[in-house]
């Protein structure tokens, strides 16, 4: 193309004639990566009657077809009317009909069913785009709904664009291709376009639309414009650049409308007519192919694949390393190297002199055949880049051969998959850029087991993935067989199955293979007796218990639950239980558990204690647990605010405690409490509401009563509550300190011999910086500590005084 | 302790904890941007008991950094956001998420439209999406985690900062932070390689054994994919704090130990008065007192509500403070002499540099000023707060309850010290001290009398409020089963047979008291014991019987002592007398010991990917790390101990992990608050 610097190849992957239907028929979806296309047909087109292949005509179907043309699966529909379907990034066909439900079907028509909600259903979706980890749909309202991710999560609305009329044309950027790591709409809008994200609407204010054709490229940075006179328009995503501009009317032998308008790399774009192909370069220089009857192209990461009714090809830029070899009058050390091995297999003497001339740069030749090899698709011309490396090699004295021998194993793999009974047309790159687990996994979807087990072992992957994929097939399939004579005829064959699929995972050492998951499939399918037996094999509870659950295995879910000793699995079980079995069954089933399920039924507490308290109190209830059922009233009575209810609460506990006979000294204590509250009640009423006493301790009652001048009332606590004589000395020294009553404090202090002596009199009111009043006490206290005692009180002359009359010389230094 | 041993033992590189902390950071990020379906700013809604470890693993700069604009509490009430998304941090309790179902009503009532994110620590549960659905909020709802796991508090210490691990096990038999230890063990394991050994002790050590063995498969693979896998950890132990009640029962008698009693550290955080912090003069001082007063790491400023007197939360930590690490696990009554060492020193340093002549050498004065200044600033700290300590150490209630809990350790004349625990409820000591006393008596003599429990019990609710009569059945139901009668009812004997804790037995077996008579302080210094002045905690003397055997019969630092020349010193013992660590062999010799304690033991090997333990000699010149995992909380002066005893061995280092750092206060105060808190 341009200055003879870049060049475009055109390889056919696979020859398909009479495979495909009339394409221009359908409606086509096709999956990146050398995915599988989906065919529905366009009831708008006329149908020939009587015309080679019944096609089918009544009911809605979607076809699927390998890209070497074999039917893989074929789909019928009989939802509301399908507005669009496309591809996944893991090969599944996501397919949206009208009502806002969308389907995700893998390839053996097994499908998950979401939907968009209900604003969704009921204005009704007119279009969406499908990208591969999400989509966006329109609704006849013209606002925009995203779904991320395939696990059915609820819709986002992004913002709203105010249209009055349907967009004639739209795309999507997907969130990873965008700085902001948002998805991005762009519609074009009478003779603009707007973009749209989750936050804005922005007008981008161009003159020259409607556009029919809105097209990112694979990087997101450019996207190419098709106006409604045939100028293919390209700028930058953002809108700041115009990046280049061409007149497709002016391609030769372009009839009527353009279809598609698809990115080839990041610097051309593939416009495709009825049955035209044309490859657009950035300085405007085009290659043209023709094709029998309508073509259809799939943009792929490193090109574009073009499926006709004849063929399907892929267009690529010729890669760098291939360029370097086999450019027509190349002298790269590359080129050189081959032409060098080729005179060597010809037995020619130049292919020494070839090698001594590039000797310097010989490592870089061997590395670029290496990878020239890998971008072959004929198995002739690998061996003949790999044979060129290896006899490069010879020349070198050191090489790190795993490139080379990575490249023969990549080679071997991707050969075997673009089989055409396999048909994957991968490419090198395409390949690399999807990692190889990903191929095993498009392998197992299509059924292809052993391949994909031979794959993995031949690349040393885990073959946990496919043994899996392996053993629900399995499952799925063996359900025809059990056909023998009733009961024991399927019990056997349960066994068998499951024997089977424990010695095959056990000889491929598959021993990390979730049993759970396998069995869940063979509970789905309704084959509850493997189901358990394949359980059985499960080593990770928290893998058992939901299906358990599920298979209404209610007790021995519990007990796993416990045994695992995740409280949120516990958690799970439980509450899952509560909703589904009556009150009683429930509990029994917990009481009957006894010392295994306990830390169940602990948990049961924890949280009925914050969200369901009556059914907390029924289960101690039923239970006859007296002492957590006063404890719980106990619990709302310290919550309650409301002065009867909570004495009643309180009244309610006593009982409970003494209705178990060693509970007696908990059953008189809390009648205390009652008798103390009521009493409290009556003091309140004393004070005329305004000291509050409801609810204090006794302690702090009768500091209270003293503090208020009741100290009349405080006496007949301390006898009514036979408050010990040493804690109402105490009690009453503070509170008169408090109150500073220093003479009530001097009668008390006299009114009997005290019963905790008189040092912390002293102790206390020097503490609280009445040292002056404190003195007076230190005569009645022990001699020997008298001294000190004035000391604290700031009386060195009595302490010295003191000292003299005990004779302590020592003391008084 | 001399100087001379921590560079000795600093030689021996310790596992990196920071990497946990690394990972928490990368964490939090990742979630915060996960959680944003919609760019743009974010208002952040904070569970309070989150605060305190978020603090300790991110700034809030960081979080500001990833669209977060406003931060509030989560808190009952209203809340108003300008912005569109609001990203909730907590972990899943039900009173949490009732809040936030309440504001969602609230905010559909108000017809605002926001998207919420819920992000719970340490991951999903089913009660929470449940207790949303009840509510009728599920659907605006997007939930997902952040698994905040171990924390490193200090270098050679990490912990789940979970509150109230104690009570949920014990008490409520939630087994959640069982099952949330054992991932976080995992965790290490990832990081650090397998541990080769798992020795433990307790019915809940039992437990997480099952689970490490239920995940284990699956993980080794990982770890011995990795280059790393040479085994660095030798072993694991698990102690169930259940084994060990005694011990945060008793007063601790470090000086980090008696800063969490008497002031409280939470989440390495200690209010204090702002005058300790700030320095008292200006200008030059600034750059010094920068990275002395606390970075701005305790949760958003902004929130820190700014109480009456003003105080003001201050990290302990080596890293700003390395006069921390000298200090925290001294003996109280040692800790004034070392800060008048300190000082001293610290007034030389002056001295000497004001002495420079030359330019050159009044460079490398300006040049060390800052450390200087720095180290000045912390003395003023540390000061400081030992007088704010001093006077509370000199009540008359705090010295009754060392004397009893002294007596009650050595079983003297128990009934007397029941009627001093009755004077002390009269005198109106607070109610954790009674209560904690009154758990020692029972533990360390089987049970206290019927009559004389019952007369204590009545005056406790007499003196402190009948409401803390669901305390006390709590203390006595059997999980926990601290404060018995004896003899134990007929009714419940059968249940309460196994809790009987042989304390006695252990006492000599253990060596767990230690003569303070003979030459007092210094002879306490030798051994463990010193953290309580005269009392080996039995927690750390079991890890002894794992890790240090002789240290449990004998004193390895006192043998060293007579056969060195009298009065060789502390120095010289830390420089060449150290012992190498003996292999981990499990129970080995202790096991009759160890059977008497109440609960399962556990000894297993896990096999790892070099097959079998490296032999003795090769790990000669590398140090291995012992991993002790207290299930169920430690306090400081345990950590001190460990490190007591890691300093004793060369070739061993302990790596203390814990579900929290607890104090017999906060225990009693876990078990009856949360009865009363929920009513708030």
């Amino acid at each position: 193309m341009q200055d003879g610097n870049v060049f475009y190849r055109r390889q056919q992957c696979y020859s398909i004639p009479e495979k495909l239907p009339e394409l221009d028929d359908y409606f086509v979806a096709g999956c990146k990566y050398g995915g599988p296309i989906a065919l529905m047909r366009d009831h708008t087109k006329l149908l020939a009657l009587g015309q080679g292949r019944p096609p089918a005509i009544t009911r809605s179907q979607i076809q699927i077809y390998s890209p070497a043309g074999e039917t893989l699966l074929i789909l019928s529909w009989d939802q509301g009317r399908i507005i669009k379907f496309g591809w996944t990034f893991d090969e599944r066909l996501v397919v949206l009909n009208e009502e806002g439900v969308y389907r995700l079907y893998n390839l053996q028509g097994d499908y998950q069913q979401h939907s968009l909600g209900t604003e969704a259903s009921e204005v009704g979706v007119i279009d969406a785009k499908i990208h591969d980890n999400g989509l966006v749909a329109l609704t006849s309202g013209f606002t925009l709904l995203e779904v991320k991710g395939w696990e059915g999560g609820r819709p986002m609305s992004l913002a709203n664009p105010n249209l009055s009329e349907p967009p004639s044309s739209w795309a999507i950027i997907p969130p990873d291709l965008n700085i902001s790591r948002h998805i991005e709409v762009l519609l074009s809008v009478d003779s603009t376009i707007h973009t749209v994200d989750n936050l804005e609407s922005v007008d981008q204010r161009l003159s020259r639309g409607p556009f029919t054709h809105v097209s990112p490229s694979p990087n997101g940075k450019a996207l190419a414009l098709l106006t409604f006179n045939g100028t293919l328009w390209v700028v930058s995503a953002d809108f700041q650049r115009s990046m280049a501009e061409f007149e497709t009317s002016n391609v030769v032998g372009a009839i009527g409308q353009v279809r598609q308008v698809e990115w080839c790399g990041n610097d051309a774009i593939l416009v495709t007519w009825d049955s035209l192909v044309a490859l657009v370069g950035p300085f405007g220089d085009v290659l043209q192919y023709f094709y029998r009857g309508v073509p259809f192209a799939v943009t792929e990461p490193d090109g574009v694949r073009i499926l006709s009714q004849e063929t399907c090809d892929l267009i690529q830029k010729v890669p760098v390393s291939t360029l370097s070899i086999f450019k027509p009058g190349s002298t790269t050390p590359s080129a050189i190297l081959y032409d060098a091995w080729e005179s060597f297999s010809n037995k020619s003497p130049k292919a020494d002199e070839n090698i001594r001339s590039i000797r310097p740069e010989l490592g870089k030749a061997v590395d670029e055949c290496i990878e020239a090899a890998g971008h072959e698709w004929d198995v002739e011309w690998q061996r003949k880049l790999l044979n060129a490396a290896k006899f490069g090699r010879g020349f070198l004295d050191f090489h790190n051969p795993t490139d080379f021998v990575n490249m023969g194993q990549t080679l071997k793999v991707l050969n075997a998959v673009r089989y055409y009974e396999v048909g994957i047309p991968l490419t090198y790159s395409q390949y690399n850029y999807a990692s190889p687990s990903r191929l095993i996994t498009r392998l197992t979807s299509r059924n292809l087991h052993l391949l994909a087990l031979r794959i993995s072992n031949y690349l040393s992957l885990r073959p946990d993935p496919v043994l899996k994929h392996w053993a629900c097939a399995k499952i799925l399939r063996s359900r025809p067989t059990t056909t023998g004579t009733g009961k024991d005829a399927e019990l056997t064959a349960d066994d068998e199955i499951c024997r089977m699929i424990v010695e095959k995972f056990e000889q491929l050492g598959g021993s990390d293979v979730s049993y759970a998951e396998i069995a869940k499939k063979a509970w789905e399918v309704g084959r509850a007796g493997l189901a358990t037996k394949l359980l059985d094999h499960e080593s990770k509870g928290s893998d058992q218990v939901p299906l358990l659950l599920e298979m209404k295995e209610d007790k021995l879910a519990l007990v796993k639950a416990v045994d695992s000793g995740d409280s949120d699995l516990v958690y799970h079980v439980l509450l899952h239980l509560y909703k589904r079995l009556p009150l009683g069954t429930f509990f029994r089933l917990l009481e009957d558990g006894g010392q295994v399920l306990a830390p169940a039924s602990k948990l049961l507490e924890v949280y009925a204690r914050e969200q369901n308290r009556e059914m907390l109190r029924d289960f101690y209830y039923s239970d006859d647990r007296r002492v957590e059922s006063a404890v719980l009233s106990l619990e709302e009575a310290s919550q309650t605010v409301d002065q009867s209810s909570k004495i009643s609460a309180v009244k309610k506990a006593q009982t409970f405690f003494s209705e178990d006979k060693d509970r007696a000294f908990e059953a008189k204590v809390t009648d205390e409490s009652v008798r103390l509250l009521t009493f409290q009640q009556q003091l309140e009423a004393e004070a005329d509401h305004k000291v509050k006493f409801f609810g204090l301790s006794i302690n702090e009652t009768i500091r209270t009563c003293i503090l208020n001048g009741l100290s009349k009332r405080a006496d007949k606590i301390k006898s009514d509550f036979k408050v010990s004589d040493k804690r109402f000395w105490y009690l009453k020294l503070y509170a008169l300190t408090e109150s500073r009553d220093f003479e009530g404090l001097d009668a008390f202090s006299k009114s009997k011999r005290s019963p905790i002596g008189y040092e912390p009199f002293v102790r206390h009111l020097v503490e609280k910086g009445f040292p002056k009043e404190a003195v007076a006490y230190v005569a009645k206290c022990d001699s020997p500590k008298r001294a000190d005692l004035y000391v604290e009180c700031g009386e060195w002359r009595l302490a010295g005084k003191e000292c003299k009359e005990r004779n302590d010389k020592s003391k008084l230094e | 302790m001399p100087e001379a041993e921590t560079v000795d033992s600093s030689k021996e590189p310790r596992l990196d904890v920071n990497l946990l902390k690394d990972i928490a950071k990368k964490d939090l990020v990742d979630a915060l941007n996960s959680a944003s379906r919609v760019n743009g700013a974010k208002t952040l809604v904070l569970d309070a008991s989150l605060a305190g470890p978020l603090g300790l693993v991110t700034e809030v700069s960081l979080l500001k950094h990833h669209g977060v604009d406003k931060m509030f509490w989560l808190e009952a009430g209203p809340l108003t956001s300008s912005t569109t998304s609001i990203v909730y941090l907590c972990r899943p309790r039900i009173k949490n998420v009732k809040i936030i179902a309440d504001h969602i009503k609230r905010h559909a009532k108000e017809s605002r439209k926001h998207n919420y994110t819920l992000l719970l620590v340490p991951r999903i549960s089913t009660l929470v999406s449940r207790i949303l659905e009840e509510e009728g909020v599920l659907g605006d709802v997007s939930i997902s985690s952040y698994n905040l796991q171990f924390i490193p508090i200090a270098e050679d210490v990490v912990s789940l900062e979970h509150e109230n691990a104690l009570r949920e096990l014990w008490v409520d038999g939630d087994q959640t932070v069982i099952f949330d230890s054992v991932q976080a063990l995992l965790t290490l394991q990832q990081l650090y390689g397998t541990f080769p050994q798992i020795v433990g002790k307790g019915d809940y050590a039992q437990a997480s054994k099952v689970v490490n063995y239920d995940i284990r498969s699956p993980k080794v693979q990982v770890a011995s994919s990795q280059p790393s896998s040479s085994p660095k950890i030798d072993s694991l132990i698990v102690l169930d704090r259940r084994v060990d009640m005694v011990t945060p029962l008793l007063t601790q008698l470090t000086y980090e130990g008696l800063v969490d009693e008497l002031i409280g550290i939470k989440n390495s955080h200690v209010e204090l008065p702002l005058s300790l912090l700030t320095p008292p003069t200006a200008g030059p001082n600034n750059a010094a007192s920068s990275s002395t007063s606390p970075p701005p790491a305790s949760g958003p400023p902004q929130l820190v509500s700014v109480k009456k007197e003003a105080k003001k939360k201050h990290h302990l930590t080596t890293t700003t403070d390395p006069l921390y690490a000298e200090l925290r696990d001294l003996n109280f009554a040692l800790l004034g002499k070392k800060l008048n060492k300190v000082a001293r020193r610290l007034d030389e340093n002056y001295k000497t540099d004001l002495q420079t002549k030359t330019v050159a050498q009044l460079r490398d004065f300006v040049g060390k000023l800052g450390g200087l200044q720095t180290e000045h600033q912390a003395l003023r700290l540390h000061t400081g707060l030992t007088e704010l300590i001093v006077p509370l150490t000199r009540t008359d209630v705090f010295n009754k309850s060392l004397e009893i809990q002294q007596n009650l350790l050595a079983s003297y004349e128990v009934t007397a010290q029941l009627n001093a625990i009755e004077d002390l409820i009269a005198q109106g000591a607070d109610m954790q001290v009674v209560i904690r006393l009154l758990c020692l008596a029972s533990l360390t003599a089987g049970g206290v009398k019927a009559k004389n429990l019952e007369n204590l019990k009545r005056e406790i609710l007499q003196a402190y409020g009948y409401e803390y009569l669901p305390l006390l059945l709590s203390l006595a139901a059997p999980p926990l089963g601290i404060l018995l009668p004896n003899p134990v009812p007929p009714s419940s004997a059968a249940a309460l047979s196994g809790f009987k804790y042989p304390y006695t037995t252990l006492r000599k077996s253990l060596r767990l008291l230690i003569d303070d008579s003979a030459e007092a302080l210094d002879e306490v210094e030798n051994d463990i014991a010193f953290v309580y002045s005269g009392y080996a905690p039995i927690s750390i003397r079991l890890v002894q019987c794992i890790a240090q055997k002789g240290g449990v019969l004998s004193n390895p630092a006192e043998k060293e002592r007579t056969g060195d020349t009298a009065n060789g010193g502390d120095t010289k013992k830390g420089s060449f007398g150290k012992v190498q660590a003996h292999p981990i062999v499990g129970w080995k010799g202790f096991e009759d010991v160890v059977a008497a304690i109440p609960g399962q033991t556990v000894e297993i090997t896990q096999k790892t990917a070099a097959s079998v333990a490296p032999p003795v000699g090769a790990s000669r010149d590398m140090a291995t790390t012992t991993v002790v995992f207290f299930l169920g909380g430690c306090t400081y002066t345990e950590i001190a101990a460990l490190r007591w005893v890691e300093r004793q061995n060369k070739g061993r280092k302990f790596l203390i992990a814990t579900t929290g750092i607890i104090s017999g206060g906060s225990i009693i105060e876990g078990i009856a608050g949360v009865n009363s808190k929920s009513s708030g």
